[in-house]
């Protein structure tokens, strides 16, 4: 066992891009942790090495051995922490488990929305921080600047702050000296009833689910018969493992340390992140504090284009679900779209990376319908509840009010495009908090209705500002305001797929270009199909698709047979992707383009 | 399918030109040399010789003489070949003989020769008696021409003329056509082809098309075309008997019948495509198609390697029974529910029960009591669309 005193944990806070996963491997190389084998390769390609050691390494904690200018060894556990922003919690449960952090900044472009609210995730946790500036062998790097901004914007005296290029390896050993120099060393008590927090888990086709875990207080040991307190679970230990930086069996774990516990857990919902784990008998009284169940911010359907392809999809869903306890689904059926599911993510990055993921690694053609946040409905009897999808909503008669969920989006950009971010943001209905100028960037912050960024907002911020802007946000709460369900219908039958709940003002305009939308994508069919955008009994928009009226091949001798035939075929099996909506058949596309419409 | 008959198909691939909307196999030889002749229907022959034996037994219901331009052969050798498939199958009552020629000057002077031949039956590719439309249409003879041509054929005895008329070519209006239509009638021909044109990918006029270079007539005016033709002919007594075919009672093609009755054809030459009768190998028959490669068919010639395996399609049932239908809703006779059902173990309700009530129920297709099934006037206007169903 470690003596205490020699243990530093930490994790690598950055905005995206700004070199966070060369640092590591940085830290990697001089701490000797690769050999020089591995090291040709970058260490985070690490499929191969996952196969041959039998077991998954998902995050990319590691831990390195470092012998400091004391002439001691020091243990170091650098602990990764997910990079977006739909990921918080899990970033702040990362955070927990360390006593300071790297928060690394780009020597060029200084600090960004995501720098500042990790770093604030950072401070909250009572974490030690040491700024980082990166990439000072750029050309344009302009360190003194940012260091500028560090002790204007977040308030660090930058005076500790770190100049690096981990590119080149540049300043890599007095930062090595500085985690030992100023982080402390975990407290905790090693004789008090065990505590570890569980700050991440994923799912191993060998061994079940795999816990990362911080021990706080007490020791734990293979075979010890142990308890997760939050989902009140028992099990035995099978193994423990540290990761350094391959995972190694180790007989114990105790209070300081951070590695990997196997304790034949089937499934990953029976694990949460920030759940506190403790022995099954003279257990832990109480938790780590801090724990919150992770509840889904953004639903949308989603539909195979094959019906055939249900099973496939719930297959695929149950698999992602393994590694990625945050993603919630439900079947859910559709009159236009058939069988499929309704699922809720932390955020519209991950409802995209879910999906991507379905299509990608699993082959699945998918409808996804507009995403759509948890609105909260209050009758007119006075009954509260909340709904997920545009088709819960009750008739409008029987609502008294509506409320929508609101963030505040903190978006940073420089000056020069303000002014269109000032735009996007009272397009979407926000009311801007403050606006504060650092340096050389603008710090915009606006309350925001959830439902306006769950389209293309962070898409929208990027174009506006050619790419410069960033943006983050944090839940606010709920808030009435005057929304109306807008249905779509083809020759009088709602396409409750396409149903949305918007603004009252907006509903005319996404009317309009609904239907518009659509009769650019509805082929001409036999006969003639009426688009309309209603709400309630009212149509607020109306257009045609007019009747095929021939579609005749003239020749069909010998030679034309087979061709022709192919030509029918092929027809076919364009009409067969299509969905069927009372007796019109609708393109895949025409959803896509309806449903891409979004806030545009 | 049982059927013991046999069409004869046999492809002559020269074009004095090739015209821009064509994509059949030809090629384009201005002046076919006696040698270049000799040497193409020799393969043709050796091609029966060899291919005859899966045919054995059959009895000869119709020779089909197309292109190209089968009209460039000399009548010496349009009579070889007819002699050599005399020889080769017994006759079934009276053959049909056709041969498709151009109105051209030189094919006028042979006409006597084909008929001599045993030629007993003329397609003339007249398209248009406008002269602007064939020159759009890129045609090598002129609306004179087609007269001296038609009148030559009656004169050297043939009493059954049949005429393509295209319609919906590039600038070709309503009344344009409407003066076809009347010519065609005033010449009185037992048989009328009437098709639209199609653009075919990878022809000239595809790509004028893709330009928006060709002034087509929009869809409003092809149907007023369309309309115009089936009253037009009707009134003088052609009946519509297949989608772009009419035909006075008694005068329907023998030979394009066997297509969309799904009669077994052999086919001979270069592209030629064959409809093998079905075997044990394959019980639903085999379509096949002769390599489109002129060089490559003479090199086949005398060996026992064949042209014709390469496209071998062997029908399973499902597919056969999709051509079945869509090939016999192109007739106005429609299909035979009992005649589908001996070959496929069930009537067409067994197989698309829920598609036939749909589209009978969009007045689409019409169904009579035994189970028989055809197009409406409606569904001949969505013909593509109602095959759809069925393939």
């Amino acid at each position: 066992m470690t003596d205490v005193q020699r243990i530093r944990n930490f994790c690598i806070i950055a905005h995206i891009d700004h070199g966070k996963s060369t640092l590591a491997d940085r830290l990697l190389d001089a701490t000797q942790a690769l050999s020089k084998r591995e090291r040709r390769a970058q260490f985070l390609d690490k499929m191969d090495l996952e196969r041959e050691r039998g077991i998954t390494i998902k995050a990319q904690t590691v831990r390195l051995r470092h012998r400091a200018r004391d002439g001691e060894e020091y243990i170091l556990n650098l602990i990764d922490t997910p990079g977006h922003v739909d990921f918080s919690y899990e970033v702040s449960r990362a955070l927990q488990a360390c006593e300071g952090a790297l928060l690394v900044i780009d020597a060029v472009q200084g600090i960004e929305a995501q720098t500042l609210a990790n770093a604030y995730l950072a401070i909250d946790a009572g974490l030690e921080i040491i700024p980082v500036i990166n990439k000072i062998d750029l050309p344009t790097a302009d360190p003194d600047k940012v260091a500028q901004e560090i002790e204007d914007v977040i308030g660090l005296d930058s005076a500790d702050a770190l100049q690096v290029s981990a590119k080149e390896g540049k300043g890599i050993e007095a930062l090595l000296q500085a985690i030992i120099d100023k982080i402390p060393p975990p407290a905790g008590d090693l004789s008090a009833p065990s505590r570890g927090l569980i700050f991440d888990s994923w799912f191993d086709p060998y061994v079940g689910v795999v816990m990362l875990g911080r021990i706080f207080d007490g020791k734990l040991e293979v075979g010890d018969s142990i308890r997760m307190m939050e989902t009140d679970i028992e099990r035995d230990i099978q193994t423990l493992h540290v990761i350094d930086p391959h995972p190694r069996k180790v007989s114990s774990l105790a209070a300081g340390e951070v590695g990997m516990i196997v304790a034949g857990i089937k499934t990953l919902t029976e694990v949460r992140i920030g759940d506190t784990i403790t022995h099954a008998k003279n257990g832990a009284a109480e938790p780590l504090p801090g724990f919150v169940a992770v509840k889904p911010m953004v639903f949308s359907g989603l539909y195979p284009v094959e019906a055939e392809d249900y099973e496939d999809l719930k297959t695929a869903l149950q698999k992602l679900q393994l590694n990625d306890a945050s993603l919630v689904y439900e079947p859910e059926t559709s009159a236009a779209l058939g069988f499929g599911f309704r699922c809720g993510f932390l955020g519209f990055l991950h409802s995209e990376i879910v999906q991507e993921r379905l299509e990608r690694e699993y082959d699945l053609n998918l409808i996804s319908t507009a995403p759509t946040v948890r609105y909260r409905v209050i009758s007119q009897d006075g009954e509260s509840f909340e709904i997920e999808s545009p088709a819960a909503l009750p008739d409008a008669s029987a609502i008294k009010r509506i409320e929508e969920p609101m963030i505040l989006a903190t978006i940073h950009v420089p000056p020069e495009y303000v002014g269109p971010v000032l735009g996007l943001c009272q397009e979407r209905r926000g009311t801007q908090r403050d606006m504060a100028h650092h340096g050389s960037r603008v710090q915009v912050r606006y309350e925001l209705p959830l439902s306006e960024v769950v389209f293309d907002f962070h898409d929208k911020i990027k174009s506006v500002t050619r790419g410069y802007g960033s943006f983050d946000y944090d839940l606010l709460d709920y808030r009435q305001a005057p929304l109306v369900k807008l249905d779509v219908l083809v020759n009088g039958d709602p396409i409750d797929a396409l149903s949305l709940i918007v603004h009252k003002d907006a509903a005319f305009h996404r009317g309009t270009e609904l239907v518009r939308k659509l009769k650019e994508f509805i082929p001409r069919q036999m006969f003639e199909v009426a688009l309309q955008a209603a709400i309630g009994s009212k149509v607020i928009a109306r257009t045609t698709v007019k009747a095929l009226r021939k579609n005749v091949t003239a020749k069909c001798y010998g030679g034309d047979i087979s061709r022709k035939r192919k030509l029918l075929e092929k027809q076919k099996a364009g009409k067969k992707r299509m969905k069927r909506v009372g007796n019109v058949e609708i393109p895949q596309e025409a959803f896509l383009a309806a449903l891409k419409l979004g806030d545009s | 399918m049982s059927d013991d008959s046999v069409g004869v198909y046999v492809h002559v691939p020269f074009c004095e030109r090739v015209c821009p909307y064509c994509d059949f196999a030809v090629v384009a030889a201005r002046r076919l040399s006696p040698d270049q002749e000799q040497g193409y229907v020799d393969a043709l022959l050796s091609e029966l010789e060899r291919r005859a034996e899966s045919y054995a037994g059959r009895r000869l219901a119709s020779l089909y003489l197309g292109g190209g331009t089968p009209s460039l052969l000399r009548p010496a050798s349009v009579a070889r070949i007819i002699r050599r498939v005399h020889e080769t199958f017994d006759a079934a009552g009276s053959v049909e003989v056709t041969l498709e020629a151009n109105p051209g000057s030189l094919e006028r002077q042979r006409l006597p020769g084909f008929r001599a031949a045993g030629v007993n039956r003329i397609s003339m590719g007249v398209q248009s008696f406008s002269d602007i439309t064939l020159k759009r249409l890129g045609r090598a003879h002129r609306a004179a021409e087609a007269r001296l041509a038609l009148a030559a054929a009656r004169e050297a005895g043939f009493d059954q003329l049949s005429l393509d008329l295209i319609l919906a070519a590039p600038g070709q209006a309503l009344e344009a056509f409407e003066r076809d239509l009347e010519e065609a009638v005033a010449f009185g021909p037992e048989h009328v082809s009437l098709y639209e044109l199609s653009i075919e990918p990878g022809t000239p006029f595809a790509l004028a098309d893709a330009r928006g270079q060709l002034r087509r007539p929009n869809e409003t005016g092809v149907l007023a075309m369309l309309e115009q033709a089936e009253h037009r002919l009707a009134a003088a007594g052609y009946a519509r008997y297949e989608l772009s075919n009419f035909a006075r009672p008694g005068f329907e093609a023998v030979h394009n019948r066997r297509y969309w009755e799904r009669r077994p054809v052999l086919g001979l030459g270069v592209g030629a495509v064959s409809s093998d009768p079905p075997s044990a190998r394959a019980p639903f028959g085999v379509r096949r198609q002769n390599t489109r490669d002129l060089a490559r068919y003479l090199d086949c010639t005398g060996r026992a390697e064949s042209a014709e395996d390469r496209d071998a399609e062997i029908f399973d049932a499902a597919t056969a029974r999709g051509e079945a239908v869509f090939l016999a809703l192109r007739t106005a006779r429609g299909l035979d529910s009992a005649r589908f059902s001996d070959e496929f173990g069930s009537p067409p309700r067994g197989f698309w029960e829920a598609s036939i009530d749909e589209l009978v129920g969009r007045g689409l297709l019409e169904e009579a009591p035994g189970g028989d099934l055809c197009l409406t006037d409606r569904g001949r206007l969505l013909s593509d669309s109602v095959f759809q169903y069925f393939v």
